[in-house]
């Protein structure tokens, strides 16, 4: 499903980011991407949703190199994978139902095949009785399922979350959590990036752990919790 | 349409939807569209009205200068019926000849009335007129030729120049002369006019021009937030492009509406002032104001203006925007 063969990412000035990056994921799995801030995170996602191209190396969704994709066809992409972000980015002027069912607009949907898919996508995240508010009257946590929603709402196969439970409480990042185990059990590869090791350390996925830009550990990661 | 995987049912388009209702589908769409961008101008009605009524004033001073060379073309027309034929007679010419060209004249389709003026009493009116009176007596003959005063019919000048030439291939015309020239300079007054007055015109609709794409590209910018949300979504350029397309056509529809008013609102204002002056000079001229094919072609002008400065602001400045990442 995702491939990253030898992927490097410098910026100018030197600094890299990502170095000799080599990774598969398969169809319908889950893996945290962990590392301390600044190791690459969210480089390596933005490789994935090509907000950045990589300096080296070939990155490939479904056998297909995203650097043979072109500047027009990059929004297409995009519909192909879910991605949900720290800071939410949503829009704060428009409802609930209208920022979940920005992708379905965006792709023509529209009356109650839209109306339907948008209902279900927040019923999964529990905020169905939230649908005509603004989200700056929602909770933290709630706003972050706000953000899921909406990149779950048109059903791609592959989701990216990056510090999904950055802001969160550990009861909510739990809750978070399981919502994409629930994507997952439905077939969807799930890619989450965290710093929150205890969390990680709990879940038991395959976990992918990034140090200065070097992958040092794929697999599950072993952490005692500190008591 | 999905790139990465081949056979994923993406979009409206994965249900199976017959080619009429995609085509209804796809106009309400853009009429929902339409709609959409008429609320947003409407949710921030002090910046809207603003830029609506610098473009109303933008597009009102042309429509009045138009007006203004309408209405000047209308005065120089009913100044052209003073054209005037004068035929001069070869001397010696037998009075019966002269006579029967005048018989002729009258019947001619062409000519509106004929007047004949003998060298007799051309010379009488000269003595009256020039002041040589008693050294006129010491001629020996009457130096005067007789003369025949021809107003044509049709009084435009080419064709009054036509009649001419036929007029003075006459045998016993000696030459035929048309006091055509303060109508050729009136004619160049006024189309010097027409070509000013499409200069100014066409510098004011650049400027609606810069007006639309600058405000355009202000709401791009507030909107910047939003329009990279909606690319890390996944829609594509032409799909962020179209409000702020529909957005320019609202201000160009009602840019134009407010000139079409401010035009109006200007004649009623003057016909009062015009009709006292026009009642001196006791002519029947009447303003004319903006037919109902000149308000179609102000709007759809106004409107045509509105979308491409919409457009070259649009173009320039969504793709520029790029999410710098989740």
């Amino acid at each position: 499903m995702l491939q990253f063969d030898q992927v490097s990412k410098s910026y100018p000035g030197g600094f890299v980011a990502l170095d000799r990056i080599s990774f598969r994921l398969e169809k319908g799995e889950m893996a945290f991407l962990t590392g301390h801030s600044g190791a690459g995170k969210s480089t390596l996602l933005k490789l994935i949703s090509l907000i950045e191209r990589p300096s080296a190396g070939r990155v490939l969704i479904n056998d297909i190199e995203l650097s043979r994709i072109r500047r027009s066809q990059i929004p297409y992409v995009r519909r192909d994978v879910g991605i949900i972000f720290q800071n939410h980015r949503l829009l704060m002027n428009h409802t609930v139902f209208d920022n979940v069912a920005l992708p379905l607009v965006i792709e023509g949907f529209t009356g109650k095949e839209m109306v339907k898919r948008v209902h279900a996508a927040l019923d999964k995240v529990g905020l169905l009785d939230k649908v005509r508010c603004l989200p700056a009257t929602l909770s933290g946590g709630e706003q972050q399922r706000v953000g899921i929603a909406r990149a779950v709402v048109n059903k791609p196969p592959l989701l990216l979350a990056d510090e999904p439970t950055g802001n969160l409480d550990p009861d909510l990042s739990k809750d978070t959590m399981r919502v994409f185990e629930a994507f997952n059990q439905v077939g969807v590869s799930v890619l989450v990036a965290t710093h929150d090791l205890g969390l990680v350390a709990r879940m038991k996925y395959r976990t992918l752990t990034l140090k200065h830009g070097r992958m040092i550990n794929d697999g599950l990661l072993q952490y005692q919790e500190p008591v | 349409m999905s790139i990465l995987f081949t056979g994923r049912a993406t979009g409206a388009a994965a249900k199976k939807i017959g080619l009429l209702r995609r085509f209804i589908m796809f106009w309400l769409n853009h009429a929902r569209q339409a709609v959409a961008s008429l609320g947003e101008l409407w949710r921030t009605p002090s910046a809207s009205i603003l830029t609506i009524a610098v473009l109303g004033v933008s597009l009102t001073l042309p429509a009045t200068l138009h007006l203004l060379v309408k209405n000047m073309q209308q005065i120089s027309s009913s100044f052209t019926q003073a054209a005037e034929i004068s035929l001069y007679i070869r001397e010696q010419t037998p009075a019966n000849q002269v006579q029967s060209l005048v018989t002729i004249l009258q019947a001619d389709h062409d000519v509106a009335e004929v007047i004949f003026v003998s060298k007799q009493q051309a010379m009488a009116e000269f003595k009256q007129i020039s002041g040589f009176g008693a050294a006129l007596n010491y001629l020996d003959s009457n130096p005067l030729p007789d003369l025949i005063r021809v107003l044509p019919k049709n009084t435009a000048p080419q064709a009054a120049e036509t009649l001419l030439q036929r007029l003075s291939n006459e045998r016993i015309v000696d030459f035929a002369k048309l006091d055509i020239d303060w109508l050729t300079r009136l004619n160049a007054i006024v189309s010097m006019l027409q070509q000013a007055v499409a200069i100014i015109a066409l510098l004011l609709l650049s400027a609606v021009l810069l007006i639309v794409g600058n405000t355009i590209r202000l709401s791009i910018m507030n909107k910047k937030d939003e329009i990279e949300v909606m690319k890390l979504v996944g829609a594509t350029d032409a799909f962020i492009q179209r409000p702020f397309l529909y957005t320019g056509v609202w201000f160009g529809v009602f840019g134009g509406l407010l000139a079409f008013l401010v035009v109006e609102l200007m004649l009623w204002w003057l016909q009062g002032a015009i009709s006292n002056v026009t009642a001196l000079y006791q002519s029947d001229f009447r303003l004319m104001a903006m037919s109902f094919r000149e308000f179609i072609g102000l709007l759809l002008i106004a409107v045509l203006l509105g979308l491409t400065g919409s457009y070259l602001s649009v173009r320039r400045h969504i793709s520029a925007i790029e999410p710098t990442g989740p």
